[in-house]
């Protein structure tokens, strides 16, 4: 965004409103490989985008495709009513690393093997269905009526596996979502794929009504990242107690540091401890919300695309693992229950009313020993209630795009009432 | 500038080297205008205006898409140049891009603006509701096929609202989603009457097997998820894949695929990948008809003009449209008196369907409970389970005879692509679903 090319933008928005703009361009370049058995897809993106916010008498926000559209928009958009807001107090950090100029490589092909191992660990009965594996590397430039001008590279590779488990005649399908931020993994994907398309076809529910419940970690993220909205919005669902908002077994943390040192709006980013033993601590802000509660903002403006304005958000949250035991002793400490190893639903919970319901697939667990195999269970309630009984973490914390990285390790949950 | 659509074609022709192969230029341009509606007042006003191009090389079980932002002729070079570093003769980019005005003011989007206030005002006063005008302009380049090019208006407005009941004041959803016409104000004050009606409480409904009546146009969602997504294409793993001409339902029951119906969401005149559309029956007298298809799975008979893509990034994939059922005979009441004992659902918040196991959900917000073909209490939030085929065996042979757009059904994603689709139904009773609370 440096350079002769964008000075006309933000003297634009300086006549719109004036000390009170922000400048954002995207510039992100992808390579993606959808492979099945039968075909491939070889996809390269190459992808700009412009936004701006300002206060004029409230905020607007406008986006483009390139300098033009982005000045098109804002006419627009001037001409348009708005609530009137007071404006945050910007950030004027500078911070512009360089550009590496690196190409991007395509991903990795994986595919045969993946395979294989889903074979191998589904005993035959699944089958890779599809994969879709894409590396990116994305530059944002920040700049705002403050004095702020940064601009932040990072990369990623992530992707989406699909699995078909057969019995007879009956079917099911697995899915996962992963992120690799070293080297492949393909070990973990091939064990949840294969799991999660083959136990639904085991011959039995769950025999037993009321046990302990071990979440697999990619089932602890999946409910993480659906109740993390209490770590942003406000006012706070009325049943929500600060002190005693989970057991003392949970800590729960947002750290991007590695991942980016700004966040969407350019504030730094730092280490959030939001729920420290169980008590609610403290609250993820971008400007905006940081300014309504008078407090100061955290670094988390997150942007998930350059189409919408930043909102408030995790960027990488997660349950801290320091005082977690090892996966197999949680294990052990189980008399009868079960080990959630995949959702066969998407976590629904309703914050408001103090309810959630986790559908998914597992193993029974007897005397600390894995049994059989479950088709399907079921374990609704209060939401409060199911914080409270996290007995213990584990220490295999795993990280999933859900979208922005949620990691999570094995929990072992008590007392709970299956359906 | 735009080139002419002859030279992108020509641009194009060095790609295809075998019979078969397909290859085209994609471009796109949309503008949204979005305002969030807090109890009559406008506000956090946000346009978006973008553009995108790619371009396409299929040859037999491999695709390449190249896709860069903007849509004049250095990004359509670029794109194809994109597609392969060995394309013999593909241009190189030369030209700097000059990008077309487009600030012009939008006169149907200041209307609405100004009409908002007091439709809301009369209709439902307390809200939290986004509206949503996008003008979606396409234009599709294949080698060795004509161009064609099509431009959708569509509106949305979604969100919640206090409605009076009998049981005091109370959060209702709503969601509404047409093509901008010269209707939309008066069907969405309709649909804003009809949402705010007062209520009963609503009592469990527990867990249990039952008869339902989808009304007002919700049989659509249903055949949606279970014979549109079920009868695309590349559906290799659902149940319907390999019962040619089966007979699946009673001989009353026509659904048809019609991306025609441009008064439906999910209309329009060219698929995305330049076929021109056709409706295609899904059952026809109960029994099994014909599949969605695109280009690539056309085969002698060609493209239905399915091939569809949510943007200019991805690449086209076999996919519904507007679902349409066919009118039977029966009145309303007529249909509630054949239910007997069951649910009537008038709103369907969403659906899934997962063509392995062949199962399906659809979540609807509340219900009414229907005793000896009478309306009895309300009941709440739940969701309806079963199985392709034994939902379609269990079909009632009695079809309501009116008609209904379903102007929930608006956006179905499928592998991360997100499409506009939409529908209409009349009545349907389908027996023996799995029911429970949410």
């Amino acid at each position: 965004m440096s350079g002769d090319r964008a000075q006309d933008l933000p003297a634009l928005l300086e006549r719109r409103a004036p000390g009170a703009w922000e400048l954002y361009r995207k510039r992100a370049e992808t390579r993606e490989a959808d492979v099945t058995a039968q075909s491939r897809s070889d996809l390269w993106r190459r992808e700009e985008g412009w936004a701006a916010r300002w206060w004029a008498g409230g905020l607007r926000f406008a986006c483009g495709s390139d300098r033009t559209k982005l000045a098109q928009a804002i006419e627009r958009a001037s001409d348009l009513p708005a609530r009137e807001e007071p404006v945050p107090r910007l950030p004027s950090v500078e911070a512009v690393q360089p550009e590496s100029g690196a190409p991007v490589d395509p991903p990795p092909d994986v595919f045969g093997r993946l395979a294989q191992l889903v074979a191998e660990k589904s005993r035959g009965e699944a089958v890779l269905a599809s994969l879709a594996l894409r590396r990116g590397r994305t530059v944002e430039e920040i700049r705002n009526s403050a004095g702020l001008s940064a601009r932040v590279e990072s990369g990623r590779l992530d992707g989406v596996a699909r699995a078909v488990g057969r019995r007879a005649s009956r079917g099911c399908e697995a899915r996962t979502v992963f992120r690799w931020d070293s080297e492949p993994d393909l070990d973990a994907v091939a064990s949840r794929l294969a799991d999660g398309a083959t136990f639904p076809l085991a011959p039995h529910g769950l025999s037993f009504p009321r046990g302990s419940l071990l979440l697999d970690p990619s089932v602890a993220a999946a409910l993480l990242a659906a109740i993390s909205p209490l770590f942003w919005t406000h006012p706070m669902p009325r049943w929500v107690k600060r002190s005693e908002f989970a057991s003392r077994a949970l800590t729960i943390v947002d750290d991007a540091s590695a991942d980016a040192p700004l966040d969407g709006e350019g504030t730094r980013t730092q280490r959030v401890v939001v729920v420290n033993e169980g008590a609610l601590v403290a609250r993820l802000h971008d400007l905006r919300s940081a300014a309504s509660a008078g407090e100061p903002p955290t670094g988390h403006g997150v942007r998930p695309s350059y189409r919408t304005p930043p909102r408030a958000g995790p960027r990488r949250l997660f349950i801290e693992t320091a005082q977690g035991v090892s996966p197999l002793e949680l294990l052990k400490r189980v008399a009868r229950g079960v080990f959630a190893r995949a959702v066969t639903a998407p976590v629904f919970t309703d914050l408001e009313r103090d309810r959630y319901e986790i559908e998914f697939t597992g193993v029974a667990v007897l005397a600390g020993r894995a049994m059989e195999p479950i088709a399907g269970a079921r374990v609704s309630g209060r939401l409060s209630e199911l914080l409270q009984r996290v007995a213990a973490v584990a220490t295999d914390r795993q990280f999933f795009p859900i979208p922005d990285p949620i990691g999570a390790p094995t929990l072992l949950i008590e007392r709970v009432n299956f359906e | 500038m735009e080139p002419e659509d002859k030279l992108v074609a020509r641009w194009l022709d060095p790609l295809v080297t075998n019979l078969g192969d397909i290859a085209e230029v994609f471009i796109e341009t949309r503008r949204r205008t979005v305002i969030e509606w807090r109890d009559g007042q406008a506000g956090e006003p946000r346009v978006s205006f973008e553009a995108g191009t790619s371009a396409r090389l299929k040859r037999s079980g491999r695709e390449k898409l190249a896709f860069v932002s903007g849509a004049d002729e250095l990004a359509i070079r670029e794109a194809i140049r994109g597609l392969q570093a060995s394309a013999a003769g593909a241009p190189s980019p030369a030209r700097t891009s000059t990008a077309r005005p487009e600030g012009a003011p939008d006169p149907t989007a200041e209307r609405w603006v100004r009409r908002f206030p007091g439709i809301l005002q009369r209709h439902a006063p307390r809200h939290r509701l986004r509206w949503t005008l996008e003008d979606v302009s396409r234009r599709v380049v294949p080698s060795g096929l004509p161009a064609a090019a099509w431009v959708r208006r569509l509106f949305s407005l979604e969100g919640t609202f206090v409605a009076a009941s009998r049981r005091g004041d109370e959060t209702r959803g709503f969601s509404f989603h047409a093509p901008e016409a010269d209707s939309t104000a008066d069907e969405l004050k309709q649909a804003l009457t009809s949402a705010a009606a007062p209520r009963e409480r609503p009592a469990p409904f527990g867990s249990a097997s039952a008869d339902v009546l989808l009304s007002s146009g919700t049989a659509a969602i249903l055949f949606h998820e279970i014979l549109s997504h079920a009868l695309e294409a590349d559906a290799e793993e659902s149940p319907l894949s390999r019962l040619t001409a089966a007979r699946l339902s009673v001989s009353d029951l026509e659904v048809r695929d019609d991306p025609t119906r441009l008064d439906l969401f999910g209309g329009y005149e060219s698929d995305d990948e330049g076929s021109r559309p056709r409706p295609v029956k899904l059952l026809d007298a109960g029994r099994l008809a014909g599949k969605l298809l695109d280009r690539a799975h056309g085969g002698p008979r060609g493209s239905t003009g399915h091939g569809r893509r949510a943007g200019p990034g991805d690449a086209p994939l076999p996919r519904g449209s507007n679902t349409v059922v066919s009118a039977g005979g029966a009145t309303t009441e007529e249909m509630t008196r054949r239910l007997g004992n069951g649910l009537w659902i008038d709103e369907i918040e969403s659906g899934t369907v997962e063509l392995s196991s062949g199962t399906f959900r659809l979540r609807y917000p509340r219900a009414r409970r229907v005793r000896r073909g009478r309306f009895a209490d309300e009941v709440g939030a739940g969701l309806l389970a079963g199985e392709i085929l034994p939902a379609l065996e269990a079909i009632e042979p009695m079809i309501g005879h009116e008609v209904r757009s379903c102007r929930s059904l608006a956006w179905c994603s499928r592998a991360g692509q997100v499409v506009a689709v939409g529908g209409a139904a009349p009545d349907v009773i389908v027996r023996r679903l799995s029911v429970r609370d949410r």
